[in-house]
């Protein structure tokens, strides 16, 4: 809703309407000349982290910050880079792509060397250009193929994109269970759009056509034409492109109306609240396409949960597991580089080879480090590997 | 044909709680006078109520709505003392004035029960009827029988009894009413609770269809005012009328426009309202703002 | 004195804009940038609604508009950033006409709902369309270029932002204070009214949204060349409302008040922002605490304090003596009206049938009748506020029933209103003002392009204005606003108000209401003059003494249609007059039987 961000500059703008005369008259400079220079060599290490913790997105962005700072704890428990604390700023972008721009300049101004974050695709693009700009490199929780179209060489994704994650289910889908009879729905917001495009590329490149290819609005409650419409179709599986609340309320209305075809998608539709709209008796059979499918994939998962349930006291999950893994990039990063920044830090960060909880990590020019999700099925309302 | 009348189904189901809103908006302008746009926020309020009756004291749904319906009553007192002054005031004033205590419901709501909202579990457990391939919602059936048992109580009490004459009185010309010796005050401040025990009504009833959010209140506030003026702002038939047709044009809008449903429905909104000003049962009598 | 102290307080605040940038940071300088794009949107809302009262919920929308055409302009089909930007505007301005166009047939809430739902159509659209780039946005706007000046620097953008906003406030006070903005004002305090004195009403309500949409098309485009990226949520009904905040905290009748809201309330959010949700039941607070205790917002405290100060030392001016007008020279010519066969219907209560009659050049007539014998549905008929159901009006000769009220106060119809419609918002002298001006809307075409042709036409209104005063005896009272008269004085006005339009025809609808004694000789006064002066009079009065006194002829009316008509004594001994009155002894104060009959 905001167009700003954080922090206060009201005091500043106030007292410096008052001075600037004199402040002018003594400088005879051109205004803004004078920044400081960004890379402070002895304080603690700036990092800044940027999601909503406001508005409807803020629980996404709350578990980013939780999966962030248990990376950001651990380092600073064990002596931080070279010496130095590692600083975690937290910066509020309301899931606003406006207010993201803002947070940009903020972090620019400031002398913040890198920054985590956002969850939504929208507002990392948005952000995208005034960060090349400044050489501050961004590791981001979005996924949407329109990052990598960024081309901007500062943009790196802690996990894979919308492609690799259809991809990987159109390949199950169509290959592995051998269905062809498919129907869509998707939203016309940022994540919809994105995984239609993806999810549509992935099935044409097979051969296959959806029966159906619905778009619904972002904040759309009522799903009767668009279900009933599917129904006459009769398909085997129906793929939803939308986020958790609406996914749910999608599965939930499309079993009243009689429809028994299981629902395939990404990783809202792994998650509790998408469980909770929808009823745990309707979601059974769903296919979901993750790179984390649960705390026990792994060795490094379990430590993970483990240590996460003792800092916050509730599970773990996906976005939590990501913003970790992108934390520890970046930290390795810093490490490796002895604490660089601007270009030779991105290209540390391009450099570095990490096992991490989604997999193993090794970035190529596009800014995207792993390109696998694995296939889960929701059995007993548990979210459990695909067993094809 | 069954798309058609899925479709229509689907959209009265929703429209039955437009319906109700617009009720609400409709009884508190035509006794008071008062555009109320925090109206979609009180009915947030009465869903979270509701919902966390249900889902926390584990009072039976019903019990958990009456109690919901009580404690909305009680926020609608408030908010009817908080914006009294307001009654008068021209319309900006009431329009922004309104909204601002809509955007503290909103807030106070995040403080109370965090952003993140719940989903709500069907009270009626019951599948849902087949009738010649239509499904039909047990729950839906349900929302619709309370909202035309709602609608059946508020008119019997607005003709039947004597407080409900009074504030048919009150609507009907102000100063003729309280020459005659007829508690406006009073009247207004029934006509608030009523306004409001509507919207907890809505706001219980829409809990287990959807999800409840601090900002659920937005749209459900908005499609509801559009119910109300469609029908005739002020008028009690128009309210319900206004709320269906908005509801299933919804629905449809949805199913032949896919992603721009939204942009469909608001444009035949305006067309409507610009062959009809007054809605389909506006009476100019009631229009006072 | 006054206006020297002004003019250094503008200086004064100019130069401290024009050195801000120095003392601010990087995001400092982001956030003022931003500021001032609000500041623009505001004053564009204060016009739509605080002056011309044209609830305007789709100025984000025309932001958007703004915003997204040089966005699209630019990246999409590769027009240089100025091109793109004067496009905009013009999309700007095209849409804003099309959200005007519900304004012709509905007010007030309705308004309020539909331009809200145009604006939700609008996000709906940007959010859809491919070439819109949907929900993500267009980034990549290049910066706008100007020789030798750096555009991507924020600093220097700034000072584009300013002139521009410089321009834009002065441009929109330069409209406040002259004719149109007048007309604006008198049709937001009463539409009815302002068409009764020749401003055209719907022309007025499209102007006002266009107007509307062209500040928000300088914002859009400066949005543009600034944040470089557009995308639907920065046009949502949250920022909607924020604005409006803006606009009813500052003052909406009082653009630099709508200034001063957008400022204040940017720095106080910025200030809590660390804490958005305390922040919003604050913010969410002050928006209802100022509507209830200060509705004037902040502009209105000054002139709120001052009130309550002068209340103590009160002066009380005096109504000056009237000075009549000469008489009729050889080239005015008093109307001719008549009235054929009309009948009026509402909804099964038939208000008038089948009345005829017909009013002689410079004749002054009464209309009389127990209340409710349909008398002002009369007038109203003839000035244009109904159509007859059946029948016609003629002025002169000529067919004027079914034309807009706008119309027939241009060929010459002036009237006043049964309960005083006097513009309350504005002072005696605008009052008068209004009325005056006899140019058209389509005239405006000069604000923008021959600003010093409305300077000297204003000038010329002023010095009409003040000789309109003057006869009337209300000089005193010229900056006073109606309310804080006695309703003796109003009622003057409203005849000086309808006399400033040089009519042929005036009808005064119960002129004598509420008057003393006194006051109601100077009105048999008056009205004899402007007779004299070559004005046709029709007159509904409720007091015999001064119908029969004044009239030369005197039509009854009973139940809607036309009983009596005659000279005043024939009138008041024809048998059905008086049993139409006693049959009526509620009225039985009308009964004509206690009139002196000259």
């Amino acid at each position: 809703m905001s167009l700003f961000a954080r922090r206060r500059v009201a005091v500043p703008l106030l007292t410096a309407a008052l001075a600037s005369a004199a402040l002018a008259l003594a400088a005879c400079s051109p205004p803004g000349s004078n920044n400081t220079p960004s890379g402070n060599e002895n304080g603690p290490i700036k990092i800044a982290l940027v999601d909503a913790q406001s508005g409807q997105l803020s629980s996404l962005g709350a578990w980013e910050l939780k999966g962030a700072r248990l990376a950001v704890n651990e380092w600073n428990k064990a002596g931080g880079i070279n010496g130095r604390q590692i600083q975690l700023d937290v910066f509020d972008d309301q899931g606003d792509p406006t207010t993201g721009t803002n947070v940009a300049r903020k972090i620019v101004s400031e002398g913040y060397i890198a920054m985590l974050g956002t969850a939504e695709s929208a507002v990392t693009i948005a952000m995208a250009p005034i960060l090349r700009d400044a050489k501050i490199p961004n590791i981001t929780s979005g996924q949407s193929p329109g990052l990598v179209a960024v081309g901007s060489p500062f943009l790196f994704l802690n996990g894979p994109t919308s492609t690799t994650y259809d991809a990987t289910l159109a390949k199950y889908l169509v290959e592995t269970k051998g269905l062809k009879n498919i129907a869509m729905i998707t939203n016309n917001g940022a994540y919809g759009k994105g995984e239609h495009d993806a999810f549509l590329k992935a099935l044409s490149a097979r051969n296959v056509t959806p029966v159906a290819d619905q778009v619904v609005t972002a904040d759309q409650k009522d799903f009767s034409a668009v279900l009933t419409g599917i129904r006459q179709k009769n398909p085997e599986v129906i793929f939803l492109g939308a986020e958790e609340v609406e996914s749910g309320l999608i599965v939930k209305q499309a079993r009243s109306l009689g429809i028994t075809a299981p629902f395939a998608g990404g990783a809202p539709m792994g998650t509790p609240v998408f469980a909770d709209t929808a009823g745990l008796a309707n979601i059974e059979g769903s296919i979901v396409s993750s790179p984390y499918l649960s705390n026990d994939v792994s060795e490094a998962s379990r430590k993970f949960a483990a240590a996460y349930k003792a800092a916050y006291g509730e599970d773990a999950e996906l976005h939590g597991a990501k913003a970790y893994d992108g934390a520890q990039i970046l930290l390795t990063a810093l490490k490796n580089s002895n604490i660089a920044t601007g270009q030779a830090l991105a290209d540390a960060i391009r450099a570095v080879k990490h096992e991490g909880l989604l997999g193993n990590f090794s970035y190529d020019n596009t800014g995207v480090g792993i390109s696998a999700t694995a296939i889960g099925e929701i059995e007993n309302g548990k979210l459990v590997a695909a067993t094809s | 044909m069954q798309v058609t009348i899925q479709t229509f189904i689907g959209g009265m189901s929703l429209g039955a709680i437009y319906a109700l809103v617009a009720m609400g908006f409709s009884l508190v302008y035509r006794t008071m006078g008062l555009v109320n746009f925090a109206h979609g926020n009180v009915v947030m309020v009465g869903a979270y109520l509701a919902s966390t009756f249900f889902l926390s004291t584990r009072l039976p749904f019903a019990l958990a709505m009456v109690v919901a319906i009580g404690a909305t009553g009680v926020v609608g007192v408030v908010i009817e003392r908080a914006l009294r002054p307001l009654e008068n005031k021209d319309f900006d004033l009431m329009l922004i004035g309104t909204i601002g205590f809509g955007i503290v419901l909103e807030a106070l709501a995040i403080i109370i029960w965090g952003a993140t909202g719940h989903a709500v579990p069907s009270p009626v457990p019951v599948p849902p009827l087949d009738i010649l391939g239509v499904r039909v919602r047990t729950y839906d059936l349900m929302v619709l029988g309370i909202a035309a048992a709602a609608t059946a109580a508020l008119m019997l009490f607005l003709q039947r009894t004597k407080r409900g004459a009074a504030m048919q009185a009150v609507a009907m010309d102000h100063e003729a009413a309280t020459a005659v010796g007829i508690h406006v005050g009073r009247s207004n401040a029934i006509a608030f609770v009523i306004g409001a025990a509507l919207a907890a009504l809505a706001g219980g009833l829409v809990g287990p269809m959807l999800y409840v959010n601090p900002s659920m209140g937005g749209s459900l506030g908005i499609k509801g005012f559009a119910g109300a003026v469609l029908g005739g702002f002020g008028s009690i038939p128009g309210a319900i009328i206004g709320g269906l047709v908005i509801g299933v044009l919804d629905s449809f809008a949805a199913g032949h426009f896919q992603g721009y449903s939204e942009l469909v429905l608001f444009v035949v909104f305006t067309v409507i309202i610009m062959i009809r000003p007054t809605g389909i049962f506006g009476e100019k009598t009631v229009n006072r703002a | 004195m006054r206006y020297r102290y002004r003019l250094a307080t503008l200086g004064l605040a100019g130069v401290a804009a024009w050195l801000l940038p120095y003392g601010l940071d990087s995001y400092a300088i982001h956030v003022v940038d931003v500021m001032l794009l609000f500041a623009i949107l505001a004053v564009g809302l204060g016009l739509a609604m605080g002056i011309a009262g044209q609830i305007n919920l789709a100025q984000v929308a025309f932001f958007g508009v703004g915003a997204y055409a040089t966005a699209i302009l630019t990246t999409r089909a590769g027009l240089g950033f100025w091109t793109a930007a004067a496009l905009a505007m013009v999309a700007a301005a095209v849409v804003g006409l099309v959200v005007g166009i519900p304004a012709l047939r509905m007010q007030s809430h309705y308004l309020g709902i539909v331009t809200l739902g145009l604006a939700l159509a609008f996000t709906n659209w940007v959010t859809n369309a491919q070439i819109a780039g949907g929900a993500e946005g267009i980034t990549a706007i290049p910066a706008p270029r100007f020789p030798g000046v750096d555009l991507s620097s924020e600093y220097l953008f700034y000072y584009l932002e300013l002139i521009l906003f410089a321009a834009a406030l002065a441009f929109g006070l330069f409209v406040v204070h002259t004719p149109l903005g007048r007309r604006m004002r008198a049709m937001r305090d009463d539409a009815l009214a302002a068409g009764a004195v020749g401003a055209e009403v719907p022309m007025l309500r499209m102007t006002a949204f266009l107007v509307a949409s062209l500040y928000g098309g300088v914002a859009g485009v400066l949005y543009a060349g600034l944040i470089r990226y557009v995308a639907p949520d920065t046009f949502s009904i949250g920022n909607m409302f924020l604005l409006l905040a803006m606009v009813i905290i500052g003052g909406r009748q009082n653009l630099v008040g709508c200034v001063v809201g957008a400022v204040g309330l940017v720095v106080v959010r910025e200030l809590l922002i660390d804490y958005p949700t305390y922040a919003q039941v604050a913010y969410g607070s002050v928006v209802v605490l100022t509507v209830v205790f200060a509705p004037t917002g902040l502009a209105g405290l000054p002139s709120r304090i001052r009130a309550v100060v002068r209340r103590r030392a009160p002066v009380t001016p005096a109504l000056g003596a009237f000075e009549p007008y000469p008489a009729a020279t050889a080239g005015v010519e008093p109307s001719v009206l008549t009235v054929d066969g009309v009948s009026k219907q509402f909804r099964g209560l038939r208000a008038l049938s089948n009345v005829s009659l017909s009013v002689a050049a410079g004749e002054i007539r009464g209309i009389v009748g127990p209340n409710g014998s349909g008398k002002t549905t009369l007038f109203n008929i003839v000035s244009g506020f109904y159509r007859p159901s059946v029948g016609r009006v003629l002025l002169d000769g000529r067919v004027i029933s079914g034309a807009r009220p706008y119309r027939l106060a241009q060929a010459g119809i002036a009237r006043t209103f049964q309960n005083l419609r006097l513009f309350r918002d504005l002072t005696v002298a605008d009052n008068i003002l209004v009325a005056l001006d006899r140019t058209r809307t389509a005239w405006t075409w000069r604000y923008l392009f021959w600003p010093i042709g409305i300077v000297r036409h204003d000038r010329s209104l002023r010095a009409e204005a003040d000789r309109v005063l003057g006869r009337f005896g209300l000089a005193d009272f010229a900056g006073i606003r109606p309310g804080a008269l006695s309703y003796g004085i109003q009622r003057r006005v409203e005849v000086a108000r309808a006399m400033a339009r040089a009519p042929r025809l005036l009808l005064l609808d119960e002129p004598a209401a509420g008057l003393n004694g006194e006051e109601v000789r100077q009105l048999g006064e008056i009205v004899r003059s402007i007779r004299a002066s070559g004005v046709t009079v029709v007159i509904i009065e409720h007091n015999m003494g001064l119908v029969m006194s004044l009239c030369d002829r005197i039509t009854v009316l009973a139940g809607g249609a036309v009983i009596a008509d005659g000279t005043p004594a024939e009138v008041v001994t024809a048998p059905q007059v008086i049993e139409a009155y006693l049959g009526d002894s509620a009225m039985s104060h009308d009964v004509p039987t206690t009139v002196e009959v000259t």
